[in-house]
């Protein structure tokens, strides 16, 4: 066995052995902060403002979506795994698609793969905007610059609702996915719309990139704070941008393409330091890699049918095979997977979805020791979870 | 009568005043009028953005909605806001919460329910973990419908709010708004605040009982078609093929499934994720548990978890395998192995029940502390009630 | 007080508090435009009667006292954060003659009335029974510490060139010698600038306002504090920065000394230009980390301030100077 790594001795759970020069003072960060990117509580066990012990308390967003998910037969389930991860709906359906068409063992078209791809892209973009724009606000407080670049973000990420709506006919929560297919096909002159949002968002990002990563004050705030050890991640399945900013170098869109990464390749961007910052670079960069791959994925929409045989209507008509499968896809927060346990009935034994954001906030523990109240916010901003897909 | 007497739920000196000095009330109508114009053109809002409408306000409070170019701004403390606006989903975890936060807030306030989720619970409403409706304990005063409502209709829903605050202080009856029409079944154990016969008020005692409140599941009874799958066949995807030797000639396995992963025996499951480790599979995706109740041909109940390991970098492959426990045993812990196991384990446990022997901290992680049972247990009611909030 | 100084006090304080009603509407628009929205448009023309409904609202809404407060100092503490921030107002020359205190040791005076503001804020960040309050309100005893010596040093500068602490005397002087930020611009310049920084922390903004950082500490010392005891603190936040604002302008911009018309349009003008900048600032920075911000007060503006001291008291020796 190899040498015990240092967060394996990190004091985090025996909060007797640390000696404090004065009385700790606990504080509960949450479940309703301003920051906490929806409803979790943090307890911090404050040595004057730096942190000795973090103990995260999710489940207040428990909306036993996985129970619900038993009661619901197939084709039910999409619309309302949508709502797990409603910064990113369309990957949080795509990835039960995924699941079930695997179940089924379904062609999928490739048109259909292919506008997956580029949907999936599309919505990538749209979550790191509104990431980057939380983020910053946690950093600089709604009255302050990080309210300015939040709503610079937010008015970008209405340009991809807008596509979105344009295709689905809703902003976000989509149901545009079926098993076997997509449900809505590109409207005319979407594509060129697409075109034109795109080139907006990309000639916004460097200005993005001057109000964060290459402002001083950012920098200084975000540089060293919550290193996340590769090995740590690793253990840990942290996944996504996280992991890539620790430096390992692993998307599944190149590693285990799904829908129609193996036709297009995809740049993975990595980062050395671990860091907050480093997330924060590894996500601006990413959301060019996605605009890129966007515009190739609408560009090379092949022809052809966009739901394989049959549409199936009824949920009635579904016959399922038993059978356990794993089906992953690369979310916008890393690898969302669904592990799909089928009975002989019309809907899962066992359904359980793998989300990215609670193995990231399973990291919290082992980050926020050491670091003070203020880098709280930034180390939580930076890992990005969303509550919904944290407690299901 | 410049101040609506009934109208007030609150003490304050100014008010005092114009009631109390005779002819003061009366002269002072334009001066009511004044106040009245400033809360309803200052509502600052206190959002208690729990999930995906929360998303939508955001919209609202940026460029293209813009609420604040009526006064509204958004306040982090309670303390200082007059309108909550609930959007999203309200669990039972949350739902003492965000009753606390709502007593918290001075009045005069006031309570938009944005969303179905805050409206009716929607289609969660009638899980055991989900609040059907925050009208159950708060006074709603705007509902705002949508799944999510369009930041539109949160400008919508304030104005609604405005006109409502003209009119209540100019005297005028305001009945409280109609709850919309729920479809479908829903029982909420506890009647509406709109609700003649609803008890007047609960107390904290009471709050936290319910909490506990467990009816009795019918452990017995176990719907005939939900069978346990287990399928004989080749290697299960995913799964790569060199493995099948080493788990047959080191781990006992005896049959490796075609469309599951294959089972190990429980005492030798950590040697094997430590070897798989070894073998590269470094990185942990996920663990899930699984209830087997006990069926008629005398199979007693179990319990099954699966664990996925993965490989890093190109060509990722996942390695699963499940381990099979009769429910009274439990399963030796994979946290020393993979850190990471820690928090699925608990969350496993938590949810269906799993016991996990030499886990270091065996918590509940999403449902609080005092919950009795296991909502992912198949013989556990989903729409298992745990009132007062349902 | 002769009559004159009465109706000069009264005169600063209307154009205080108006000023500052109109810098919250101001404020609001600012940063409105440049977040490519628009700010209250809807409250009065152009949303200008926004901060009086605002007030109308605060007075009307429900005094809470948490039970655990310390009531007395709890009711205290706000009226006294905007009493301390308009006395300051009362120092500052609005023109030749319109000073409502033309004292001989005004800058003194100033820096040790605006360290007082640190007092309330103490009494209210501890009698609140918050530990969100009581963090915040220790952050900001410890950020005005520190920044109370760059702030003395960087005053300093126009006192010694002026030669006089009398803040007219230091007006008259830029009068005659250009203004400082002008002339010497090697000394003026810097000290304008550590000037301003020191102010900033001292009032609490972005990107020092660490002590109501509301995505940490909810809303920090206000955190418990309602309808119109949060008011107050809200209206001394921002008499704070305009007095700041107002303060700066007398020390380096040359105050009320304007080319034509009358003084206490410049000084008004100059004023307001000043507090813009730093909205302007707030609305595009993100905040520092107590510990950075420490380490910015002694490791860099501190020796700094200390060089232009010394550089300040060479200059008054050469033939320029004098
Ligand atoms: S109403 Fe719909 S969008 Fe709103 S919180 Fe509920 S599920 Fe989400």
């Amino acid at each position: 066995m190899e040498a015990t790594p240092a967060w394996r001795k990190l004091p985090y759970r025996r909060l007797e052995l640390y000696e404090p020069e004065g009385d700790l003072m606990t504080l509960q960060l949450g479940p309703q902060h301003p920051s906490t990117h929806g409803v979790l509580r943090i307890k911090l066990h404050l040595d004057g403002e730096r942190i000795v012990k973090a103990v995260p308390f999710p489940g207040y967003l428990h909306r036993a979506v996985e129970k619900l998910c038993e009661q619901l037969t197939y084709v039910q389930i999409a619309p309302i795994v949508d709502k797990n991860d409603y910064v990113a709906p369309m990957t949080s359906e795509q990835a039960i698609i995924l699941a079930i068409e695997k179940l089924l063992k379904v062609e999928v078209p490739r048109r259909a793969r292919w506008l997956r791809s580029a949907l999936a892209e599309l919505q990538r973009v749209a979550s790191h905007l509104l990431w980057l724009g939380t983020m910053t606000l946690d950093l600089g407080g709604a009255l302050g610059g990080g309210g300015s670049v939040f709503v610079y973000t937010m008015r970008e990420r209405e340009l991809v609702l807008d596509l979105f709506e344009g295709l689905t006919g809703s902003r976000f929560h989509y149901n545009t996915h079926t098993v076997g297919g997509n449900r809505h096909d590109v409207p005319a002159g979407w594509a060129k719309d697409m075109h034109a949002a795109l080139d907006l968002i990309e000639k916004r990002i460097p200005e993005y990139e001057t109000l964060t990563q290459n402002n001083r004050l950012f920098v200084e705030r975000m540089r060293g704070i919550g290193v996340l050890e590769p090995e740590l991640a690793l253990e840990l399945g942290v996944t996504g941008p996280n992991l890539r900013a620790s430096g390992v170098d692993h998307d599944l869109r190149r590693d285990a393409p799904f829908h129609a990464y193996d036709e297009v390749a995809t740049n993975v961007i990595t980062a050395k330091a671990g860091d907050c910052l480093a997330r924060t670079q590894v996500r601006v960069a990413e959301m060019k890699e996605s605009v890129r791959l966007a515009r190739a994925f609408i560009d090379g929409l092949p022809e052809g049918p966009l739901v394989s045989g049959k549409p199936i209507k009824l949920p009635g008509q579904f016959k399922v095979n038993s059978g356990q499968v794993y089906a992953a896809l690369e979310s916008a927060r890393g690898e969302l997977g669904t592990f799909l346990v089928a009975g002989a009935g019309t809907s899962p034994y066992r359904l359980k979805i793998r989300p990215p954001s609670y193995h990231a906030i399973s990291a919290l523990p082992y980050l926020l020791p050491g670091h003070t109240v203020s880098d709280t916010v930034a180390i939580l901003g930076s890992l990005d979870p969303i509550m919904g897909e944290v407690d299901r | 009568m410049a101040v609506n007497e009934d109208a007030l739920a609150y003490h304050h000196p100014l008010y005092d005043l114009m009631l109390n000095v005779p002819g003061l009330a009366v002269g002072l109508a334009p001066v009511d009028r004044l106040l009245t114009w400033g809360l309803k053109n200052s509502l600052w809002v206190f959002p208690m953005a729990t999930s995906c409408c929360g998303i939508e306000y955001m919209a609202a409070s940026a460029s293209r909605v813009d609420i604040d170019r009526m006064g509204t701004i958004p306040r982090a403390s309670p303390r200082q806001a007059d309108v909550m606006l609930v959007a999203g989903t309200i669990t039972v975890k949350m739902a003492p919460r965000v009753k606390r936060l709502w007593d918290q807030m001075p009045e005069p306030k006031w309570c938009i329910a944005m969303g179905s989720c805050a409206i009716s619970g929607d289609f969660y409403r009638n899980l055991y973990s989900v609040v059907p409706g925050i009208d159950t304990f708060l006074p709603v005063d705007v509902y705002v419908p949508g799944c999510p409502p369009n930041p539109e209709a949160v400008m919508h829903g304030l104005l609604r709010l405005q006109e409502k605050v003209e009119a209540a202080r100019a005297g005028h009856p305001v009945n409280a708004e109609p709850p919309p029409e729920l479809f479908g079944a829903i029982s909420p154990s506890l009647p509406r605040l709109t609700d003649q016969n609803r008890p007047p008020e609960l107390s904290e005692e009471q709050v936290q009982a319910s909490l506990t409140v467990v009816p009795e599941g019918d452990p017995g009874e176990v719907p005939v078609d939900l069978t346990p799958p287990s399928i004989p066949g080749a290697l299960p995807d995913g799964v790569s093929t060199e493995l099948a030797p080493l788990l047959k000639d080191r781990f006992g396995v005896a049959e490796i499934p075609a469309d599951a992963p294959p089972l190990v025996p429980a005492e030798r499951h950590v040697e094997l994720a430590a070897t798989l480790k070894a073998l590269g599979y470094r990185q942990l995706v996920f663990v899930a548990a699984s209830h087997h109740p006990a069926k008629k041909d005398g199979e007693a109940e179990a319990f099954e978890v699966a664990y996925a390991l993965r490989t890093v970098g190109a060509g990722s492959k996942v390695a699963s395998w499940r381990v099979r426990v009769p429910a009274t045993e439990s399963v030796p812990t994979l946290t020393p192995t993979f850190a990471g196991a820690d928090w699925q384990e608990r969350e496993q446990f938590d949810l269906v029940g799993v016991r996990f022997s030499g886990h270091p901290d065996l918590r509940r992680v999403m449902l609080p502390e005092n919950w009795e049972g296991h909502p992912l247990r198949r013989d556990y009611p989903a729409d298992h009630a745990a009132a007062p909030w349902r | 007080m002769t009559l004159f100084a009465w109706l000069s006090s009264i005169l600063v304080a209307v154009i205080v508090l108006t000023v500052t009603a109109f810098g919250l509407w101001w404020e609001r628009k600012l940063a409105g435009r440049m977040q490519s929205r628009l700010g209250p448009t809807i409250v009065g023309p152009i949303g200008l009667f926004q901060p009086i409904a605002d007030l109308l609202k605060l007075v009307q809404k429900e005094p809470i006292i948490p039970q655990r407060a310390d009531r007395a100092l709890f009711w205290l503490a706000p009226p006294l954060t905007t009493l301390f921030a308009l006395l300051v107002a009362a120092l500052v020359p609005f023109g030749p003659k319109l000073a409502p205190a033309n004292i001989d040791v005004g800058v003194p005076l100033i820096i040790a009335l605006g360290g007082l503001a640190l007092i309330p804020v103490w009494m209210a960040g501890w009698a609140s029974h918050n530990k969100y309050a009581l963090l915040g309100a220790m952050r900001a005893v410890a950020q005005s510490v520190s920044y109370g010596v760059p702030l003395v040093l960087t005053a300093l500068v126009p006192v010694i060139l002026a030669g006089s602490m009398n803040l007219n005397s230091i007006v008259a002087w830029q009068h005659r010698h250009h203004w400082l930020v002008v002339w010497p611009v090697f000394l003026g310049l810097p000290a304008f600038i550590l000037f301003i920084l020191a102010m900033l922390a001292e009032a609490n903004r972005i990107p020092f306002d660490i002590p109501e950082a509301e995505s940490e500490l909810v809303a920090g010392v206000s955190t418990e504090y309602t309808g119109m005891h949060f008011g107050f603190i809200y209206l001394a936040e921002y008499v704070h920065t305009l007095v700041g604002s107002a303060v700066a302008s007398t020390l380096f911009l040359g105050g009320w000394d304007g080319p034509f018309g009358p003084s206490v349009l410049w000084m008004v003008l100059k004023t307001c230009l000043l507090f813009s900048v730093l909205y302007w600032l707030r609305w595009s920075l993100v905040r520092l980390r107590a510990d950075q911000l420490m380490a910015l007060a002694w490791k860099w503006l501190v020796p700094a301030g200390l060089a232009l001291v010394l550089l300040a008291a060479v200059w008054t020796q050469t033939p320029w100077g004098r």
